[in-house]
């Protein structure tokens, strides 16, 4: 079992920089991941995480352990995404098709040519929902949903109260299932009522 | 039919809690409750449970080789160029492997020719020594013999000198010939010469006596 990543942010305030190393692996996937699914943009997501990573080294120094290692390493690169998404409405307003064409999506599994276009299918359909939320929403909806951060470490990341967190997602979710079930989406199951 | 708490950000955040297992006794028990009355709570629920699982299908992507050879593809013509090519260089290999082997075979053929002849020799000069020294040679006899020699010898000598006497001379004759030949023709070409610019001048002479005499006669 290695170090915590408390351990860790010690050793390198201690002077140990290799342990940062240490923390770079341990979490430069998902920074990354939680980077490309805000941005629409690996090239950008790469950049976002290097960048991530260098603030947050030059920081440690100051850093309070008041929150979690991890939820202000993503604290840091939200800010650094709604960075990058406030030039690009600056510049021009990102239009949703344009976040549709930044890439193909490789799904993990290999399934048969028909399912595998079906998921691509799917993947579109859920990636441009999850676009179409207003930013505060489509952030907690990523950051619950594929990064798996706790409401606390939401909370932290975001910079806002626990329940503003729930009321978000709550909110981000309702409005998926809207879109969702208009595309024909939206797998809800009878539920029979609890017995009293 | 809608739910009565539908603004209610408490029972929100305790649906949010239960739907990702994070409440605790107390939420759950609060969300159990209420969705045990309420039917459009109950349905919602459900509802988001497959938000969640349609979520699910937006994979992330993933990395990308630098590199794949699977994703090399090489056009059919340079395919056929470079087996003919192949084939063109086996080809080439196997006919200098023959040659060579060739050369090498007839070179050893004639390095045990040579070893052959050799051993020949060196089979005669030991049979020879075999034999034992000749005879002693009569010295008048062998005087003789090679004033003989000497006395051919000069004569054949003197001949030779003779008849590249005579060659020189006759070359010597033709040579001379050849030069008188060429200084008569130098001679006559150059009388030719001499000959035409007097010829010109008369010519240019009797022009202008004739312009004068042809003067004199107007002024008269």
């Amino acid at each position: 079992m290695g170090r915590s990543d408390e351990e860790l942010v010690e050793a390198c305030q201690a002077g140990e920089a290799s342990a940062f190393d240490v923390l770079v692996a341990r979490w430069e996937d998902k920074i990354r991941g939680a980077a490309y699914r805000f941005l629409g943009s690996e090239e950008e997501a790469k950049d976002v995480a290097q960048e991530a990573f260098l603030k947050a080294y030059r920081a440690l120094g100051g850093f309070k352990r008041e929150a979690r290692f991890s939820s202000w390493l993503y604290q840091i690169a939200t800010n650094l995404c709604r960075d990058r998404l406030r030039r690009r409405r600056t510049r021009a307003a990102v239009s949703l098709e344009e976040l549709e064409e930044t890439g193909p999506v490789i799904v993990e599994t290999r399934p048969g040519a028909h399912e595998q276009l079906q998921q691509l299918d799917l993947a579109r359909l859920v990636r441009r929902a999850v676009y179409a939320l207003p930013e505060e929403q489509r952030e907690v909806v990523i950051l619950k949903e594929y990064q798996g951060l706790t409401f606390l470490e939401i909370a932290q990341a975001l910079d806002v109260p626990v329940s503003t967190a729930k009321t978000r997602l709550y909110r981000g979710l309702g409005q998926l299932r809207l879109r969702l079930e208009r595309e024909g989406l939206g797998g809800e199951s009878a539920v029979p009522a609890p017995a009293r | 039919m809608d739910c009565e708490r539908v603004g209610d950000e408490g029972l929100q955040a305790d649906k949010m809690d239960a739907l990702y297992g994070e409440a605790d006794a107390a939420a759950r028990a609060r969300v159990e409750a209420h969705l045990a009355g309420c039917d459009a709570c109950r349905e919602e629920m459900a509802a988001l449970r497959g938000v969640r699982r349609d979520l699910r299908e937006w994979a992330l992507p993933a990395a990308r080789p630098s590199f794949t050879p699977r994703g090399v593809v090489v056009p059919r013509w340079l395919a056929a160029a470079a087996v003919l090519l192949f084939l063109f260089g086996a080809t080439l290999g196997v006919t200098g492997y023959v040659s060579l082997r060739r050369a090498l075979v007839a070179q050893e053929a004639r390095a045990a020719e040579a070893e052959r002849r050799h051993r020949e020799e060196v089979q005669a000069l030991q049979a020879s020594l075999a034999r034992g020294p000749a005879a002693p040679l009569d010295a008048a006899t062998v005087l003789a013999g090679l004033d003989a020699r000497i006395d051919e010898r000069l004569r054949a000598s003197e001949a030779r000198q003779v008849a590249r006497l005579d060659t020189r001379i006759a070359g010597w004759e033709e040579r001379a010939d050849a030069q008188r030949r060429v200084d008569m023709a130098r001679v006559a070409a150059s009388l030719s010469y001499l000959d035409g610019r007097h010829g010109q001048q008369l010519a240019r002479t009797n022009e202008l006596m004739g312009y004068v005499l042809e003067a004199s006669a107007q002024k008269r």
